[in-house]
């Protein structure tokens, strides 16, 4: 339970339906406001989770998980743009601090299942985009062992945000109304860089001044980092060309950032890594759809690669900005999420 | 209470019947304000008197000497913030002097005084929780506006020699202040032994409600106010009182001294009690500040690997319900500060778990926390080699 909307509907519908339901929320950071002289830093939504709680009659308890999610997910995150990828943080805090750490907990407690907030489906042991197309979230849970798709329940997954929140005005939740939160959990006011900033050495790489160069090799500009910059990003490029620049590569290597045009940004091969399959494992020849951003839609592709962990794939029709780092995850025609990767 | 274990006195105790008998008319027919001139004002204004000559009397203070306030934080904050801004207006240094494993109340409002210009300084302890008296008689020479060091630790139950600590004081010309708030009802707590001295007191932790508590001032001079208002309490502590809450306080305060020896002896033979059984089931258990001197109502302890945030969710679905080191306002439990100032090391202190005894407590709560607390650890600690595995 996050104290936000989802999660909190999602354990009053499982408490209606006559469930034994034990809330829980993962501590996982403490922003930098600490005071020495206070216990921990009082995060309104661990305050929110708990007011749920206490209003739907359930227990509630605190899961301190900032070590863990500090090792598998903030240090992934800084580590991957320093090498010049752009990483999705709650992909990996799906994987391992939400569904193995956080469903260690629930087995010490002998819960027959676990259940989230999270706009998906699951049915049968397979999981599927959920029914609101502006809120699905299958994409974000490629990584998750496959084992815990048989006991995971995900209450809201059937609705749309807007019946979830209707719900929970019916239900008088505190939390009805919260506004939606799309920033990374962890970084503040949406400046990634200044998580960066923080975990790593002024003179970093990542964050030193570096050439912007077009595919051609011309130099055009200066930049203050190429962790500022993300594939496809048109924001922090010197003007004055006459069609509009794109960030196209990034070179750890020489700190260079390629710029490009639009078209130079379209890809037909995605190749992942860190493959996870929730469904039996494609093989080579095999045909799915790959949706290789989370507000993009899913292209059709064909398996041209398989062996265990890795998985390339062409595209039926070019994908803008595919971007190292982020996922590539394998949907089939109902829906259903087959497996997925961290695009290469 | 049959199924259920409240093992957690230290954390608020019920209120006791003789204490809602008492309070229960100023909800009704003495509704008046204490300050009003009319019977009505009058008869509140008895009960709250009334109720500041109990606390007097059973600490063996002045009724002048007692000013309510809201709890025990609220006093502890008036004891050193306003001991702090009273030695600012005679023109001494705002400096306050305290122990690294007091009561966040205390370690708070000594950090507020540093940084409204003042200085905080705090004093290590050794392994058993007590303050190292070296440090404390070299602090004495820094001519301090207050030196608070609480009489029980409310996480250890770790007592302090708080005589001989507020002779020191005097002899040095320096103000003293004791956050009694565990030692109340559980130690002999009078001010006799330690005259001059300012004393925290809180109403929930022996039997009166939460929202009141009181702070002996032994003269006026001692404190300046926080808060400012209609002159109420000589000043020290404006508002209209909270005289159901001073009532309660008064009798809670009066039954708790009465009681102590009594009570203190059944807590400690619940805690023998307690402590034999675990140890009998878990040969490798740890109790925090056992061996120094201790208060009856509080046994710390760590099964090591066991990780306390887990356990007490196993607990307390199983019915018995203590709490972590410090429980902070969202549940969340941190490495206790007072564990780790008393040098445990880290892995241990995330293993401690702290039950405390009152009034109410049975032996067989206690049977029932020795059954479910090792089965507990066999499944946190199980739990941690799952974890350690990903």
């Amino acid at each position: 339970m996050s104290g936000g909307v989802d999660s909190s509907v999602a354990a009053a519908l499982l408490v209606d339906q006559g469930h034994e339901v034990i809330g829980a929320t993962m501590k996982l950071f403490c922003h930098g406001d600490e005071v020495p002289d206070r216990p921990c830093c009082s995060l309104d939504s661990i305050q929110d989770a708990r007011d749920v709680a206490v209003a739907l009659g359930i227990p509630h308890y605190v899961l301190n998980l900032e070590d863990r999610f500090g090792r598998q997910v903030v240090q992934d995150f800084v580590d991957e743009y320093s090498r010049g990828r752009t990483p999705i943080p709650c992909v990996r805090c799906n994987s391992f601090t939400k569904f193995r750490d956080l469903v260690a907990h629930a087995d010490s407690l002998d819960c027959d299942a676990v259940a989230t907030g999270h706009y998906a489906i699951v049915s049968d042991g397979a999981l599927f985009r959920g029914a609101d197309p502006g809120k699905d979230q299958s994409y974000f849970l490629w990584g998750i062992p496959r084992s815990v798709l048989g006991r995971l329940r995900t209450p809201v997954g059937g609705l749309t945000k807007q019946e979830t929140r209707a719900r929970a005005r019916a239900l008088g939740l505190g939390t009805a109304d919260k506004p939606e939160s799309v920033e990374i959990c962890f970084v503040p006011n949406d400046d990634y860089v200044s998580v960066l900033e923080q975990h790593l050495p002024a003179d970093a790489p990542a964050l030193s001044p570096g050439p912007i160069r077009t595919t051609a090799g011309e130099l055009i500009g200066e930049h203050r980092g190429f962790a500022r910059y993300t594939i496809g990003q048109r924001r922090g490029l010197p003007g004055g060309s006459r069609e509009p620049l794109f960030v196209v590569a990034i070179h750890p290597d020489d700190r260079t950032v390629v710029v490009g045009a639009r078209e130079e940004l379209d890809g037909y091969e995605a190749c992942l890594a860190e493959v996870n399959w929730l469904a039996e494992p494609l093989a080579e020849g095999a045909t799915c759809s790959i949706q290789i951003r989370y507000r993009s839609a899913a292209v059709p592709a064909i398996v041209t690669d398989s062996r265990p962990g890795r998985l390339a794939l062409t595209l039926e029709r070019p994908a803008r900005a595919i971007t190292p780092g982020q996922s590539g995850v394998l949907y089939s025609d109902s829906g259903q999420v087959l497996g997925g990767g961290v695009i290469q | 209470m049959s199924d259920l274990a409240y093992l957690d006195h230290a954390a608020t105790s019920p209120i006791r019947p003789e204490v809602v008998d008492a309070m229960m008319p100023y909800f009704g027919e003495r509704f008046g304000n204490p300050s009003s001139s009319h019977r009505f004002g009058r008869a509140a204004k008895a009960g709250l008197e009334g109720a500041r000559r109990q606390v007097a009397d059973a600490l063996g203070v002045e009724p002048g000497q007692v000013i309510f306030t809201s709890g025990g934080t609220e006093a502890d904050n008036l004891a050193l913030i306003g001991g702090a801004l009273a030695a600012k207006a005679a023109g001494r240094p705002m400096t306050v002097v305290t122990t690294t494993t007091e009561h966040k109340a205390v370690l708070a409002a000594a950090s507020a005084v540093a940084r409204m210009g003042g200085e905080s300084v705090l004093l290590p302890v050794d392994g058993v929780g007590q303050l190292h008296r070296a440090a404390f008689e070299e602090a004495l020479g820094r001519s301090p506006a207050v030196v608070s060091v609480m009489w029980v630790n409310n996480e250890t139950g770790a007592l302090q020699p708080i005589a001989e600590l507020a002779a020191a004081c005097r002899d040095a010309g320096v103000r003293f202040h004791t956050d009694a708030v565990q030692a109340l009802g559980k130690v002999p707590v009078s001010a006799a032994a330690i005259p001059g001295a300012l004393i925290s007191i809180s109403g929930h932790k022996v039997g009166a409600p939460k929202g009141i508590g009181a702070l002996i001032v032994p003269d006026r001079g001692a404190v300046a106010a926080l808060v400012h208002g209609g002159g109420q309490q000589f000043g020290v502590r404006p508002g209209t009182e909270h005289v159901a809450g001073a009532v309660a306080l008064g009798e809670a305060t009066r039954l708790a001294v009465a009681e102590q020896e009594s009570h203190a002896a059944k807590l400690e033979a619940l805690r023998q009690r307690l402590l034999d059984g675990l140890r009998r089931a878990l040969p490798d258990l740890v109790v925090h500040a056992d061996a120094g001197p201790r208060a009856p109502h509080i046994a710390n302890l760590s099964a090591p690997g066991a990780e306390s945030e887990a356990l007490l969710m196993h607990l307390d679905l199983a019915g018995v319900a203590a709490s972590g080191g410090s429980a902070c306002s969202t549940g969340a439990v941190e490495p206790s500060h007072v564990l780790t100032a008393m040098g445990v090391p880290d892995a241990l202190g995330r293993a401690a778990v702290r039950f405390s005894l009152g009034p109410t407590s049975t032996d067989a709560e206690v049977d029932r926390a020795v059954a479910a607390y090792p089965t507990a650890v066999a499944r946190v600690r199980e739990l941690g080699m799952a974890l350690g595995r990903v």
